[in-house]
């Protein structure tokens, strides 16, 4: 029973982190049709901006983290001007492989800026957890499933309770319409990148702690995250979330009771599972009410 | 001014010929090449970094001290991207350049055993530093060992665990691939050899980021102490801090990634008190503190390790090797570097034999607060 507790923290923390960041892959997907392949570079170069800032610059940690996420504002809107905006008008290929390549020009550019030396980055609190009973709670997963659970809040409250929430909700669902409406279309896409980007970064920042800063870190937590936003419906945020956590205390449970060699296997069977069965995902929205 | 058209072929000749012409008449002499593969991208590039440090060093000292054959030594690089993939491309570039004598192959033994069918159809000498004891025994003429194989890390982490630390009932956690997996195997037989049992054999699969269900499985099989074989700095730092995190206390013999600068660095406490084996240890010889010196000097005191270790012994036993051989027929330097005995490199004493290896010792090392402390060496006869 401990056991099986231990490992249900462990995967839902880790499942957290898959959530965060398959939150950025559904808005934009949202937003825009298209996968952002370079979502988990987003975590992985917020990470850095934190190491450049808490670690080499020694600033206080808040500070640093402020840093960082207005670094990733910027970098959500250069990513929209130059990756997403001038193939706009394209069919969802050009705009994808411009997201691979994306990905590949910040993990290289990180790479030659820093160095390929993964990196530490201590955690939020000093204490690194708490011992309940039988079970260890580390701290930083902890914060890691507290933001979440807001973030959450924060996404529902933004995108049901906001004007400017319904409006980016308008311009997902058809944006010929939305922009006869008068929505400022291409203002709407510019703030889902950043948010998406801010998310991406949020995600890093929480996960390098655990995970070490280092170039391939995005990519790892990327691929699970995908993998989430399958199971969970493209283009669903709930279904993300769900997605990941599931995803993760599936990894966890299936690494510990049957295979740890095969534990990515589990996730990738999950979804291959899902495709097969369920394409739509969980939550997912049946084509023909999107057409 | 007017061309006629056989001008005009003629210089059009001359200039497409060129290139070609000048890399000829380059290839003729000025220097003796030798092609190295090393990650410098991906996951590995850090300890690509190392190794590349410690081949320049020798560089410097071999062209110095008058180069192989009279004419300085050069080193050709290949990014291998720390794939497998990768390292066969880079491995291809190389091979296609005629006046490369020699290579250096991976520190990696999955990459090794990638680019060894491509060796074989080249048919030159490369050294390497990948650990897999098969690599120098499924009759592979071209490959010689600069680190000593796992069969003797494995005999060392039974033999130090089960005599000096009084422990027989053991768990194992290792990388899935051919170097942990190489290495567990290894273990696992000395381990039977010294007649401990073994609880717990967990393979993992390398970049995983959670390594929670493992620790609990070593929690629940009541192992006295830990051996490891881990590939990536990394997975060891995450699994230490989760290790200790979860309330193992158990005593921890690794392998060599276990003191290695970076996880050392990554792991920071949850390393303190551990035990490694070290193919390269700074206080074990006069030559392996020699280089050390070096290394520090040439990095801005980065502590060295055995990645820059082996490329600048490799270097040095090649260069022993082809002026011994007088020649870089590849057949003749084989033979030269099958002779060397004695060489006294940063990684021990190398005496080759038949197979490719040259080394048959490690030592021990523990982790002192984050310092590395040389405990002792062991030498096996063969």
């Amino acid at each position: 029973m401990d056991i099986i507790l231990q490992l249900l923290f462990q995967g839902i923390g880790i499942g957290s982190v898959y959530a965060l960041v398959a939150m950025g892959f559904v808005l934009i997907f949202r937003a825009t049709n298209v996968v952002n392949f370079a979502q988990g570079e987003f975590s992985m170069v917020a990470a850095y901006m934190m190491v450049v800032c808490a670690v080499d610059l020694g600033l206080p940690y808040w500070l640093s983290f402020l840093i960082a996420l207005a670094g990733m504002v910027v970098i959500g809107a250069l990513f929209n001007v130059c990756v997403y905006y001038p193939l706009r008008h394209r069919t969802y290929l050009p705009v994808i492989i411009s997201t691979i390549g994306a990905s590949i020009f910040l993990a290289n550019t990180t790479l030659a800026l820093y160095g390929p030396q993964p990196q530490v980055l201590s955690g939020w609190f000093d204490t690194p957890g708490i011992q309940i009973g039988p079970v260890y709670l580390d701290s930083q997963y902890l914060l890691i499933i507290g933001v979440t659970i807001l973030l959450v809040a924060f996404q529902y409250w933004f995108f049901e309770k906001t004007l400017i929430g319904k409006k980016l909700q308008a311009t997902s669902q058809d944006k010929e319409m939305a922009s006869l409406l008068g929505i400022p279309v291409a203002a709407m896409i510019m703030l889902t990148f950043i948010y998406s980007a801010l998310l991406g970064g949020v995600a890093g920042i929480l996960v390098a702690p655990i995970l070490f800063v280092s170039i391939q870190m995005g990519s790892t937590i990327a691929l699970k995250a995908f993998a989430a936003t399958i199971i969970g419906g493209f283009g669903d945020v709930a279904g993300a979330i769900i997605g990941g956590l599931a995803l993760g205390i599936i990894e966890t449970f299936g690494a510990a009771y049957i295979s740890v060699p095969y534990k990515d296997g589990f996730a990738f069977l999950v979804l291959v599972l899902f495709l097969i069965f369920r394409p739509q995902g969980i939550f997912g929205e049946r084509v023909a009410e999107k057409a | 001014m007017n061309f006629t058209r056989r001008q005009f072929s003629a210089g059009l000749a001359a200039g497409v010929a060129m290139p070609a012409l000048i890399k000829a008449a380059r290839a003729d002499g000025a220097t003796v090449k030798i092609g190295m593969v090393v990650p410098i991208t991906g996951p590995g590039a850090e300890s690509g970094k190392y190794a590349q440090t410690g081949a320049k060093i020798a560089v410097e000292r071999i062209n110095k001290a008058g180069g192989i054959l009279g004419k300085p030594l050069e080193l050709v690089i290949e990014d291998d991207q720390t794939t497998n993939p990768g390292a066969v491309l880079a491995f291809s570039k190389l091979a296609s350049q005629p006046d490369i004598v020699a290579f250096l192959g991976s520190i990696r033994s999955t990459q090794v055993h990638a680019m060894a069918p491509d060796l074989a159809k080249v048919g030159k000498p490369m050294m390497f530093g990948g650990t897999d004891p098969a690599l120098t025994h499924m009759g592979a003429q071209w490959l010689f060992r600069c680190r000593p194989n796992d069969s003797f890390s494995g005999r060392v982490i039974a033999a130090y665990g089960s005599e000096t630390l009084q422990k027989k009932k053991w768990a194992l956690v290792h990388s899935t691939d051919a170097f942990g997996t190489g290495g567990a195997k290894a273990l696992t037989a000395a381990l039977g050899d010294a007649g401990c049992t073994v609880a717990l054999d967990q393979g993992y699969p390398n970049q995983s980021q959670d390594f929670s269900s493992i620790v609990l499985a070593i929690k629940q099989s009541g192992a006295e102490i830990l051996g490891s074989y881990f590939t990536f700095e990394t997975d060891l730092a995450i699994f230490a801090r989760q290790l200790r995190q979860l309330g193992v206390t158990i005593p921890w013999v690794g392998s060599p990634s276990i003191i290695d600068a970076t996880a050392v660095k990554l792991a920071g406490p949850a390393l303190y008190g551990t035990f490694g084996v070290a193919d390269y240890a700074e206080a074990s010889s006069e030559a392996s503190t020699e280089f050390g010196k070096a290394y520090r000097a040439a990095s801005g005191n980065v502590p060295p390790d055995n990645f820059s270790a082996w490329t600048y012994d490799a270097l040095g036993i090649l260069t022993t090797a082809i002026n011994a051989a007088g020649s870089t027929d590849p057949a003749k330097i084989r033979e030269a570097i099958i002779a060397i005995k004695g060489y006294k490199g940063a990684e021990g004493e190398y005496n080759y034999d038949q197979n490719g290896d040259g080394l048959r010792g490690y030592n021990i090392v523990r982790n002192e607060k984050g310092t590395i402390v040389f405990d002792k060496h062991v030498e096996f006869k063969s």
